[in-house]
């Protein structure tokens, strides 16, 4: 038999059979594997060639990520690079107080949940919804050349887009001196004032990287099978029925890794953004996490606080993902992984 | 974005009609309705302005960079109305070979490094996708720890400098070979793939090989091509390792040396410097500086298109067949 | 260690380098910027402890002059030449090299130059009879590589340049004295006498290289006065305005009187504001008291100053913004006509402004106070480059790679600085008819500064090709540098506790703030009591001890 036959073979039970238009399910639920009944020594031969697959991975990672992070065990230590691993004195807890004891963490924990949760709301769905705008568009050339146009702005660098916006926006930029020049005011400075910063980084953000998180999504609609969308037409399902029915059920395992993995960088906000732009609003409203240990450790070479600050927010990731990775299996969703 | 009562009643009104038309868009296929009006003008005017804010910037970009230097400092800024053109920014970055040599190495690690990454990443996230297989939690553990817990630049370059890598492209490669990130999206997709054509498959004898080399890559050609993207992409901008890891000048990457370009004309106050800027005279003005931003992108650019191909391919695929 | 405003003679520059941190087009910069900003806000913590014995380990000074400077040095002050000798000397007789190779890391703020079959180097490298193979590396993160390097002895090339703001912290406790070669035995008191261009260099500068007792570096020698308030004589002179300012409402009234349509009269004048309230760049002594930087009447009077003109709406609002790295373009193209900056920034903007506008000019304001007294003006650091030997046991290893330092140390008006500057006539230049030599093309690829950053001769004045510039540049010097105060542990090394690194960091954040009236003068207090009982009265304790031990 042909393997190809197989690809080709339409899935059983498959939605895109003519039907109605499925509810909000995920394709056909894997039949369970009943691990119980059997044996590790069989599934571990049984799973042979599949471990085999991991293993080259498993080896970089071990090599090139778990080795060098061994060194963390320097937020243990008085470390001086000179000294090395081996031989700086130990000191406990100490650098971890250090973390937790200034009152600017507090703040700079604060300033990064409120951007993480203000972005995971006006950031987050945007991508997801260009992509299904930008599917719905249906003569290709049109689609493609608005898509290799949108997710340009991810290669611009930080500092091009804060003046690319500090031209427009800025006290001396386009919209000010155009209200000026008409005698309409100065206006007011989006640039510096702290109370707007929130909507300004979400927007600088949007229009960088936006575009560029189309991408993952549109391959994910490019796996649904047009006969599904046919299918549903026939059945009289409209263009928003097929969207919601067709369209954003075949996205909804990436949105929900993504959401949970974005939950896991929760502590991390785009360091370089704010740090360009720190002095504009102050410190008040724009320290975060990464920020303030740059500033109380590395600037200084303090690489010790620097260890355990980043081994406290790695925890709290952990945290955070492995929690929200249950909370999906509650809703019947898998997730980063399923339940066995 | 009105109701959906009037939504339906607009399209069944089209619908009949369209059959009659001989005039359609030669890409919507025969079962799809003609759109709403409204609908088309809305979707139009979002897209437009997103394009729009878009463009605008980047003609900027371009613009200046093919302005004279005088042109920025008098407009001290970004260039938006066109004054006089030149390409001088251009030749002056592309004069002398440096480029040339870094953009192959440049290429040569990204090709190299895309197609390791890539591999080891699929099979890596196909090794972990099949449900109950032998420890596959403990193993996505393992990934997922890569994600939250780094390590700091020192252990890295002393991992690196003791197997022997400083001053070798591996060390471009393999610190940053895997992203678990890129795993978990490769497995995610995977597993959307219909278990029943697995099985079908493994009851016909296929090994797991067979399995991932002929079924599961031809139906994840997307998002396989989405995640060789983020790797290469990953690949050609990166140039910090090389800072770190490269002594040898002449093995720096195209973005190190673009860096490099960027600085020029800095010239430092000083004693033996006092002649320096006379000598060297070029000096890094605004146009240099979005000629660098444009020399970034344009492989970019035309990489792109050969990645979004496997977007449209499936539906390509299913039309032929339906 | 810490708010102190960048007065090293690169600090001028530390605007530009903060501009380059992601002008690039690569989209994660991150990892690059640390070794950019310590250099942008605040100086790396040094290194060594102070020596109240430093005089008997620094070489002697033998000045040599080859050539009469048009304006001779006042007070310290850079000297002056208004024309390029047509006969040089040759100040080194012999290659000292043996021909070998050393490898030599060194940072560059430039293009990369071809290190195979680049003739400006085959060139130098003929003078120095050995070759230097470099190890260049992006200025901007410079220390993140250093870092790593001095952390891996085997990795540590034979020379390695140190910004003084890349100082790894710990670096006097640890790592020169185990990595970098004592050059003491070689260099102290009369035995520089064999390396006349060695022996050129000041005092002062050989004085910072000093660490642990013990002289470690080569110095890149600084200058006197580093900042100064510049303002578009040009503009202003279109306007009619004849600039008289004589205190620091003087100035803030100008830059209002400036201010209208698309024009503001400043940009961010902090460093102005330090300046002419003479504060201290760390320590002051208060009768028998030390008193911190930030704790000092003169800190709290520049904070007002700057935060009165900010409230005048004289200060441009990119500037405001802080994006301090366009200051230079608003200011270059008079959106905004009064900046501070470093005085090596003077000659670079004529350089970059008299061919598409020859009526362009700068002129720094004389010095004055804020309240019309007499100036102060701190010296800056007397070098803010230093580089070292890889530790040895071999003696004529190091003799030979000093004597090639001596001949990378020539003054202006020799041969070698002639070489190293510029490099060989009809290949990087030929000479116009006014005698300037004019670069050409392979220049711009080959010639790039690396051997500066080994070591350098002691500053002049020769951008000869700026009509009236050598003169302006030299006479402002000399009246700035009547003003020039040595500060309180001037052109030591001293090492800082780390545990209290990071505690003036709030200060930086502060400036910033209070100036843009975000933060008030209450606020100031409580980050003094909250300096002082967060380890500030331990520093005052360890930097009094220094000073007991010195007087």
């Amino acid at each position: 038999m042909s393997l190809s036959e197989l690809v080709r073979r339409r899935p059983p039970g498959d939605p895109g059979s003519p039907g109605k238009p499925r509810g909000a399910a995920p394709p056909a639920p894997p039949a369970p594997v009943p691990t119980r009944k059997i044996g590790w020594r069989v599934r571990l031969k049984r799973d042979r060639s599949l471990l085999l697959m991991v293993t080259p991975a498993i080896v970089l990672l071990g090599v090139f990520a778990y080795v060098p992070m061994l060194g963390n065990v320097i937020a243990w230590q008085d470390y001086s690079p000179y000294t090395g691993f081996l031989r700086s004195p130990y000191v406990g807890w100490a650098h971890f107080e250090r973390v937790f004891s200034n009152p600017l963490f507090v703040d700079a924990v604060a300033n990064t949940l409120i951007i993480t949760a203000f972005q995971l709301v006006f950031f987050f769905p945007i991508p997801i919804f260009l992509a299904l705008l930008l599917n719905s568009v249906i003569t290709p050339r049109t689609r493609t050349t608005i898509q290799a146009i949108v997710y340009l702005p991810h290669f611009f660098s930080w500092v091009l887009v804060v003046t690319v916006f500090q031209q427009i926006f800025g006290g001396a930029g386009l919209i000010n001196q155009t209200l000026r020049d008409h005698g309409l005011g100065s206006g007011f400075d989006m640039m510096t004032n702290p109370d707007t910063f929130l909507i300004l980084i979400t927007m600088q953000s949007v229009w960088k990287d936006a575009g560029w998180g189309i991408i993952i999504f549109l391959a994910a609609l490019s796996t649904v099978p047009p006969e599904q969308y046919e299918a549903a037409a026939v059945d009289g399902a409209n263009r928003w029925r097929r969207m919601w029915h067709i369209s954003l059920p075949a996205l909804r395992p990436v949105i929900i890794l993504l959401l949970i993995l974005r939950l896991g960088d929760a502590l991390t906000v785009g360091f370089e953004q704010l740090i360009l732009q720190r002095q504009a609003v102050g410190a008040d409203v724009s320290e975060v996490i990464d920020t303030y240990v740059y500033f109380q450790g590395v600037v200084y070479g303090d690489w010790s606080f620097a260890a355990a600050a980043g081994l406290v927010k790695g925890v709290v990731s952990l945290a955070l993902v492995l929690g929200a990775n249950k909370l999906a299996h509650v809703f019947g969703e898998s997730g980063v992984y399923k339940r066995a | 974005m009105s109701g959906q009562a009037t939504e339906i009643s607009a399209e069944a009104a089209v619908l009949p009609e369209v059959r009659r038309r001989p005039r359609r868009s030669k890409h919507r296929p025969a079962w799809e309705g003609r759109p709403s009006v409204g609908g088309q003008a809305l979707k139009f005017v979002v897209l437009a302005l997103v394009v729009l804010a878009v463009a605008f910037p980047l003609y900027t970009v371009v613009l200046t960079s093919l302005s004279t230097q005088a042109e920025t400092i008098r407009v001290g800024g970004l260039v938006t109305v066109p004054g006089e053109l030149t390409f001088s920014a251009y030749t002056q970055i592309l004069n002398g070979g440096i480029v040339t040599r870094a953009a192959l190495v440049s290429t040569f690690v990204t090709i190299v490094g895309t197609i390791l990454s890539t591999t080891v990443s699929v099979m890596g996230a196909y090794g972990l996708s099949r449900p109950g297989s032998f420890a596959h939690r403990p193993i996505l553990f393992v990934f997922l720890i890569t994600m939250f817990f780094g390590a700091g630049l020192i252990p890295t370059y002393l991992l690196v400098s003791s197997l022997g890598l400083i001053n070798s492209y591996w060390a471009l490669i393999l610190p940053g070979a895997v992203s678990a990130f890129n795993v978990l999206i490769l497995r995610n997709f995977f597993m959307g793939i219909d278990i029943s054509i697995l099985d079908a498959a493994r009851i016909d004898g296929a090994g797991d090989w067979r399995i991932l080399g002929r079924i599961v890559l031809p139906m994840s050609r997307a998002v396989v091509a989405v995640v060789a993207l983020f790797y290469g992409v990953g690949y050609w901008n990166a140039f910090f390792n090389a800072i770190l890891y490269i002594n040898d000048n002449a093995k720096w990457p195209l973005q190190l040396v673009l860096r490099s370009y960027v600085l020029q004309g800095v010239t430092l106050p000083g004693s033996g410097v006092g002649q320096v800027d006379v000598a060297t005279g070029a000096v890094t003005g605004m146009p240099v500086k979005m000629a660098v931003m444009v020399l970034a992108i344009v492989p970019i650019l035309i990489v792109y298109p050969f990645v979004q191909r496997h977007f449209t391919k499936g539906v390509i695929f299913g039309a032929i067949k339906g | 260690m810490n708010a102190t405003p960048t007065f090293g003679r690169l600090g001028d520059h530390a605007v530009d380098r903060r501009r380059f941190l992601g002008l690039i087009a690569t989209g994660a910069a991150v990892v690059g910027i640390p070794g950019l900003l310590t250099a942008c806000s605040t100086t790396a913590p040094s290194a060594g402890s102070s020596s109240a014995a430093a005089g008997d380990v620094i070489p002697k000074y033998i000045p040599v002059t080859y050539i009469d400077p048009d304006y001779p040095s006042v007070n310290g002050s850079v000297p002056g030449y208004e024309t390029i000798p047509p006969e040089l000397v040759q100040s080194v007789k012999d290659a000292p090299g043996t021909g070998v190779v050393y490898t030599a890391m060194t940072p560059l703020w430039g293009t990369i130059p071809p290190t195979k079959g680049n003739k400006y180097y085959e060139a130098v490298n003929e003078l120095l009879g050995s070759e230097i193979q470099f190890q260049i590396t992006d200025g901007n993160v410079y220390g993140d590589k250093l870092a790593t390097v001095l952390a891996s002895a085997k990795d540590v090339p034979d020379w390695v340049s140190i910004p003084s703001w890349n100082l790894p912290p710990r670096f006097g406790a640890d790592i020169v004295e185990n990595v970098f070669q004592d050059l003491t035995p070689f260099l102290a008191g009369d035995k520089v006498t064999p390396y006349a261009n060695l022996a050129n260099i000041p005092s002062d500068a050989w004085k910072f290289c000093v660490f642990n007792g013990k002289l470690y570096g080569l110095p890149f020698p600084g200058e006197v006065i580093t900042n100064a308030t510049f303002y578009r004589q040009d503009v202003l002179e279109g306007l009619g305005i004849t600039p008289d300012v004589k205190n620091g409402q003087d100035l803030i009234d100008l830059a209002v009187e400036l201010t209208g349509g698309s024009v503001w009269g400043a940009e961010d004048l902090w460093t102005t504001a330090a300046i002419i309230h003479a504060v201290p760049p760390k320590w002051k002594l208060d009768g028998d008291t030390l008193v911190h930087r930030v704790e000092t009447e003169e800190y709290r009077a520049a904070l007002e100053w700057n935060a009165a003109l900010f409230a005048s709406g004289a200060v441009h609002p990119d500037a405001v913004a802080d994006q301090t790295g366009d200051a230079k373009a608003r200011f270059q193209s008079g959106k905004s006509l009064i900046t501070a900056d470093g005085v090596g920034g003077w000659h670079e903007a004529l350089r970059d402004n008299l061919t598409s506008n020859p009526s362009y000019w700068q002129q720094p304001f004389e010095p004055f106070d804020a309240a019309g007294g007499t100036p102060v003006l701190w010296k800056g650091n007397p070098a803010d480059i230093f580089s070292f030997l890889k530790k040895t046991d071999d003696e004529d290893r190091i003799k030979e790679l000093i004597a090639m330092a001596n001949v990378l140390a020539a003054p202006f008006g020799t041969t070698e600085y002639d070489t190293i500057s510029s490099g060989v006539e009809g290949v990087h230049y030929t000479r116009g008819a006014d005698g300037l030599p004019v670069p050409t093309e392979l220049a711009a690829t080959e010639l790039q500064p690396t051997y500066i950053f080994l070591v350098d001769p002691p500053m002049s004045e020769t951008h000869v090709q700026y009509p009236g510039y050598v003169k302006a540049a030299s006479e402002w010097k000399a009246n700035a540098a009547q003003y020039a105060t040595d500060p309180l542990f001037y052109a030591q090394q001293i090492v800082e506790p780390q545990e209290y690194a990071s505690i003036g960091q709030p200060f930086v954040d502060l400036e910033k703030d209070i100036s843009r009236g975000r933060k008030s003068m209450d606020d100031l207090d409580a980050a003094i009591e909250t300096w002082q009982t967060s380890g500030g009265e331990e520093l005052r304790a360890f930097y009094q001890d220094i000073l007991d031990q010195q007087s």
